[in-house]
């Protein structure tokens, strides 16, 4: 049975919270000042808020009983937030990318802060069947994987920025334009294919269940459109390999405006009436 | 007795449509030095002929051939060249100044790229040439060996030439901003000259998959890319190839661009709108600068590179003032040295013709007095031995101690020679 986290999961999630931008700030203060102490003490705070992130979600799961994730609101956006925070950490032991950690930290935090306010809210009545599970569960490995598009994105701008003035090595330490290239277009393939799945699992469920209140008219409510509207900008996104107009700084825009539609997705979803949701 | 003299232009004095008129090949060197030291007899030479410098050094006896304007006279009539035209470009330096130029040089401080280790390996390559010619002797020898030691001192003392701070490997870099890996990447270098080549070379040790070098003279092409394992493509299929490349190094001769914008627009839907890397390194430039506004173009020629090197001189400025101090270090002791080695047979020469002078003075008189006991006639030699060490002590003090910025001994010891009729080893046997 879902639950509303209660203040101590609260309190814990501020101090993950707070270790995050930490270790954020931290991390960007390493783009004019490179130091190892300042890159150990980063980690070590990344590595505090992931602590501190999964002793939530594991409290927060043994209190309501369930450890089937992205039950509710909290659960999920911490979850989201988490793997993310994760996927930092993956990238930098295994291959670093300069500026990863500043630059995902923000969506992080924003995460975080929306698992703390839309958490309170009353938790979702979860639609029984494994249509409604899938659903959320594509829709936000999806939403994990367009995040990451949208940084490699920002990131290849600021890359390429500093490529056409000529000084490639002067500020922040970016990767390759390729790799960042490269980051796009896997996350973007993988959160296409899930963000798919998503929608047709989410179309399925308003067409067979009776308890969703998205009306007849389903298809102009605004959770919807925005969610099409993301389809559509990372198909565009994806075809940038076979359609060269598409390609390096308009793929990357697209990319960035795709992970400010996502988030205005996810905003949309708290406040627009839907199956269950409040 | 020798002075140094210094007859150059460099990347500071002269533009590179200016430099390239002055250039020389090993060849023509070699002939220059041949000829030089047929018109100066006894003047040693060392001629230095890079992308970046001209320099003409040369050693010669204080009051003899040649001066500052018969070298510039000699090298204008060697390259067929008007003199008076380039007189504004060229520096003129003579004796100190000439050692702290030349082991600025070595040192990489007198370089476009602070810190490149190609110039050591250019000196070097002059001086050995021009030693194989007998065109360096008694004064070039040890002033470029010890140049070289100094340079060789400032690259492995020093941070001076970490980063690999030179414009291939600033455009290396810059490929590496952009590119993640080379195996799969077509690397087309069109121009097989050595610049062209150097910056090859640099890209070589990326591994990329294919090296295309496309070139009007087939000849060269082909040279270049048996060197680098490449394929030599003709000229006329530039087009074709700009197609298929990754990353293009241009350095030709033209005068008109080869890659015009409207000639590369064509080329983008074939290209699928894939990132390219330009390198521009010829001067006048290959490429026309619109080609690099267009989408997923990154072109770089040769001042961006060079901004890039400069823009790195502030964070090696430590460097920079070690490498400063090892010089002035190196350029003190190398005077020093000389100045001993200048000054010593002539201060013996002195001494030797004072006492001699004395002797002879004291001899005649002995002479005059017959009943001079032994230990009187000690007492004179004595005192004229003590006379002559007090009168020379002074002036040879201030000889041996005077202060090096005064320059090269030369002008001394020549003065000294004449002041006190010594005989000058480097003068020719009477007849």
């Amino acid at each position: 049975m879902p639950e509303v986290p209660t203040t101590g999961q609260l309190l814990l999630l501020v101090a993950a919270t707070l270790a995050f931008a930490v270790g954020g700030v931290v991390s960007l203060a390493r783009v004019w000042w490179e130091r190892n102490d300042l890159r150990v003490f980063s980690k070590a705070m990344m590595y505090v808020g992931v602590l501190l992130s999964a002793i939530v979600l594991i409290w927060h799961s043994a209190s309501r009983g369930s450890w089937i994730p992205l039950e509710d609101n909290f659960d999920a956006f911490i979850w989201l937030g988490l793997l993310l925070a994760i996927f930092v950490q993956y990238v930098q032991r295994s291959k670093p990318l300069g500026g990863l950690e500043w630059l995902v930290m923000p969506i992080v935090i924003v995460l975080m802060i929306a698992a703390g306010i839309f958490g309170k809210a009353k938790p979702h009545e979860y639609a029984d069947g494994s249509w409604e599970w899938t659903h959320r569960v594509s829709s936000f490995g999806g939403l994990f994987a367009f995040f990451i598009a949208g940084v490699a994105g920002v990131m290849y701008l600021i890359k390429q920025n500093q490529l056409r003035a000529k000084h490639p090595s002067t500020g922040p330490k970016l990767g390759s334009l390729e790799r960042l290239e490269h980051i796009t277009y896997s996350s973007v393939t993988l959160g296409f294919a899930l963000l798919t799945i998503g929608l047709v699992t989410g179309l399925v469920r308003v067409l067979t269940h009776s308890k969703t209140n998205l009306g007849i008219h389903w298809y102009t409510n605004p959770k919807v459109l925005l969610a099409f509207a993301v389809w559509v900008v990372y198909a565009i996104v994806l075809h940038a390999p076979i359609n060269p107009t598409f390609r390096g700084r308009k793929a990357a825009i697209l990319s960035v405006f795709g992970l400010f539609l996502v988030l205005g997705t996810l905003i949309a979803v708290q406040y627009v009436p839907s199956g269950g949701q409040h | 007795m020798h002075r140094l003299l210094l007859l150059g232009l460099n990347h500071t004095t002269a533009p590179l449509e200016v430099r390239e008129k002055w250039a020389l090949s090993a060849d023509r060197q070699q002939q220059a030095i041949a000829a030089f030291r047929e018109r100066f007899a006894g003047a040693e030479a060392v001629l230095l002929s890079t992308c970046n410098r001209v320099e003409f050094y040369a050693a010669r006896a204080p009051h003899g051939g040649p001066t500052a304007d018969e070298m510039l006279t000699f090298l204008a009539e060697f390259q067929q060249l008007r003199a008076d035209a380039f007189r504004p470009h060229l520096y003129e330096k003579s004796d100190r100044a000439v050692v702290e130029h030349l082991f600025s040089v070595t040192s990489s401080l007198d370089s476009m790229v602070l810190g490149e280790t190609q110039i050591l390996g250019q000196v070097r390559g002059a001086y050995e040439l021009s030693a194989k010619l007998s065109g360096a002797g008694k004064m070039l020898n040890p002033l470029f060996q010890r140049a070289i030691a100094v340079g060789k001192q400032v690259m492995s003392d020093t941070a001076l030439s970490e980063g690999r701070l030179s414009v291939a490997s600033v455009a290396v870099d810059h490929a590496k901003q952009i590119f993640e890996t080379f195996a799969d990447k077509v690397l087309l270098c069109i121009g097989a000259g050595e610049m062209a080549e150097a910056v090859l070379q640099n890209f070589y040790s990326l591994q990329p998959g294919r090296v295309l070098i496309c070139n009007r003279d087939g000849v060269k092409a082909a040279g270049l890319a048996e060197r680098f394992g490449g394929l030599p493509v003709p000229f006329d299929t530039l087009s074709e190839h700009l197609v298929a490349a990754d990353i293009v190094i241009s350095s030709t001769g033209s005068t008109l661009p080869i890659i015009t914008q409207k000639q590369f627009k064509s080329l983008r839907r074939q290209r699928r709108g894939r990132p390219i890397v330009l390198i521009d390194i010829a001067v006048p430039r290959d490429i026309e600068p619109g080609v690099g506004e267009l989408d997923n173009v990154y072109l770089y020629n040769i001042d961006d590179l060079q901004q890039v090197v400069s823009g790195t001189l502030a964070s090696r400025r430590d460097a920079i003032d070690a490498a400063k101090l090892i010089v002035t270090k190196g350029v003190e002791e190398f005077l020093i040295w000389h100045r001993t080695r200048e000054m010593g047979p002539v201060i013996d020469q002195l001494f030797k013709r004072s006492h001699e002078l004395a002797s002879e003075e004291v001899a005649r008189t002995i002479g005059k007095l017959p009943n001079i006991s032994e230990d009187e006639k000690h007492h004179l030699e004595d005192l004229a031995r003590r006379i002559v060490n007090k009168l020379l002590h002074d002036p040879i003090k201030t000889l041996r101690e005077s202060n090096t910025s005064h320059g090269l001994p030369g002008g001394y010891a020549h003065a000294m020679q004449k002041l006190f009729q010594l005989k000058d080893e480097n003068d020719p046997p009477a007849e």
